[in-house]
């Protein structure tokens, strides 16, 4: 074998990739070539260094139980609420076939909106709130949602900063047209919207972001009094009316912010 | 076998090598306990999907998923230097004074710092390759690469290493010749 052949090969052979002829030629080859021997010799020294001299993390004692805690209170996925009524939790993997679906793998590359913290948060709330069907309020429902789409990356089902697009598309999907307002410059920046059901209705949501955190807000026109603000398993939900609509906030971000961000965003309403 | 019994059966087994991914690839142990996690939660979702001779390589490929929505999130520059133009000063960049560093350090904290320091498309196919003993094949898999990728990154993030001087500075390089 020449030179230039086996070059690129040394580093397959040593990885053990060659089939039974190239590998043998390979062998063959680093016996007379100097060069490619060094080649060799090098990934081998090198891999065993980094056996024996790097650290190979091993997860920590609490990782794994905080993980059995988080399998164990979870429902089955066949079984939970958000399979038939969200049309997104059924689709992709879990429908095929295992050759449909090893075929690729491809479900993993959606959503990347999730800050992991808030989804681990969420999780551990969420899951108790999957199992609380009997309550049906609307700050159940908002929170519930809340989750859901947390989990399932789908906050935000029109991702844009500019409410003249985001406004739009809620219009065109619900029978009113929600206000739309940015507040990047108060700290929350609007980080796009989705369609949520509440109590059996299509609700425009604004999601906004604040650090970290986001913060769903559920609108629609005003018709009955907001009860006050109160925390719903481990969320803050702020509830309140101004403007002519009904506001509904639900965030992991503390109540005092979720309140200041509240009276800011009616306040931003209530102008022309 | 129920979801929970799937997952407890196939992917508890290899936690550690998720975790050990999501360490090296987010260099923080609390951030990549976070990934872990994550990777955790959407591998119970789809444990269906999953062929169970893949095991390892399906939940390592979760595991970069979720360490790479993370990255987005908060360290979005982090992805967008690894364009490959930063990549000839990659090893150097920290290697300021490389003869205190190897007064200062072990070799072992050395040799990590300069996979540490690689660039995250190389780091990847390294830790891949070296630390989780992937085949090509398999790493094309997770990292979503063609297997010629897999070989060329491999190929640099070797010659990377070798040429770093923080490794030079404590060892003459590793076979001896001058390359």
């Amino acid at each position: 074998m020449k030179c230039e052949h086996a070059q690129p090969l040394v580093a397959a052979y040593a990885d053990g990739e060659l089939d039974g002829i190239r590998r043998h030629s390979i062998q063959k080859h680093l016996r007379t070539c100097a060069r490619c021997a060094a080649a060799h010799a090098d990934i081998l020294a090198l891999r065993a260094r980094l056996r024996s001299e790097v650290p190979y993390f091993a997860a920590p004692p609490g990782l794994q139980e905080r993980v059995r805690v988080m399998v164990a209170t979870t429902p089955p996925v066949r079984t939970r609420a958000s399979a038939s009524r969200w049309p997104w939790a059924s689709g992709g993997a879990r429908n095929g076939g295992a050759a449909a679906v090893r075929a690729r793998w491809q479900w993993m590359s959606s959503g990347a909106l999730a800050g992991c913290a808030a989804t681990v948060l969420a999780f551990v709330v969420g899951t108790s709130v999957l199992d609380w069907r009997t309550e049906h309020d609307l700050a159940n429902e908002a929170v519930a949602s809340h989750v859901r789409a947390t989990l399932d990356h789908r906050l935000i089902e029109v991702a844009s900063s500019d409410r003249h697009s985001v406004k739009p598309w809620l219009s065109e999907r619900l029978d009113y047209s929600p206000p739309v307002r940015d507040l990047a410059a108060g700290g929350y920046p609007l980080l796009g919207g989705r369609l949520t059901m509440l109590e059996g209705r299509q609700v425009a949501t604004l999601v906004y972001g604040y650090r970290k955190h986001t913060i769903d807000v559920f609108v629609q026109p005003e018709t009955r009094d907001a009860p006050p603000l109160r925390e719903l398993r481990g969320f803050n939900v702020a509830h309140v009316n101004g403007a002519g609509w009904d506001w509904l906030a639900v965030s992991d971000a503390g109540p005092e912010i979720l309140d200041a961000f509240l009276r800011e965003l009616v306040h931003e309403a209530s102008l022309p | 076998m129920s979801e929970h019994a799937r997952f407890e059966k196939l992917v508890m087994p290899h936690l550690t090598a998720g975790y050990n991914l999501a360490r090296w690839l987010a260099r923080d142990g609390h951030d990549a306990e976070d990934i872990v996690q994550d990777a955790c939660m959407r591998a119970l979702k789809y444990i269906d999907s999953l062929n169970r001779a893949d095991a390892r390589a399906w939940f390592l490929t979760i595991v970069r998923h979720a360490f790479y929505d993370w990255c987005e999130r908060n360290r979005p520059a982090e992805i967008a230097r690894d364009d490959g133009s930063a990549i000839e000063n990659a090893v150097d960049a920290g290697a300021t004074d490389p003869e205190q560093a190897a007064v200062r350090r072990s070799e072992t904290r050395v040799l990590a710092e300069a996979i540490a320091e690689l660039p995250l498309a190389f780091r990847e196919v390294l830790i891949l390759r070296e630390l989780e003993d992937l085949s090509y094949k398999e790493i094309a898999r997770v990292a979503d690469i063609p297997v010629g990728t897999v070989m060329s990154r491999l190929a640099r993030a070797r010659a990377l290493l070798q040429g770093s001087p923080r490794l030079r500075a404590i060892r003459e390089p590793i076979s001896g010749g001058d390359r």
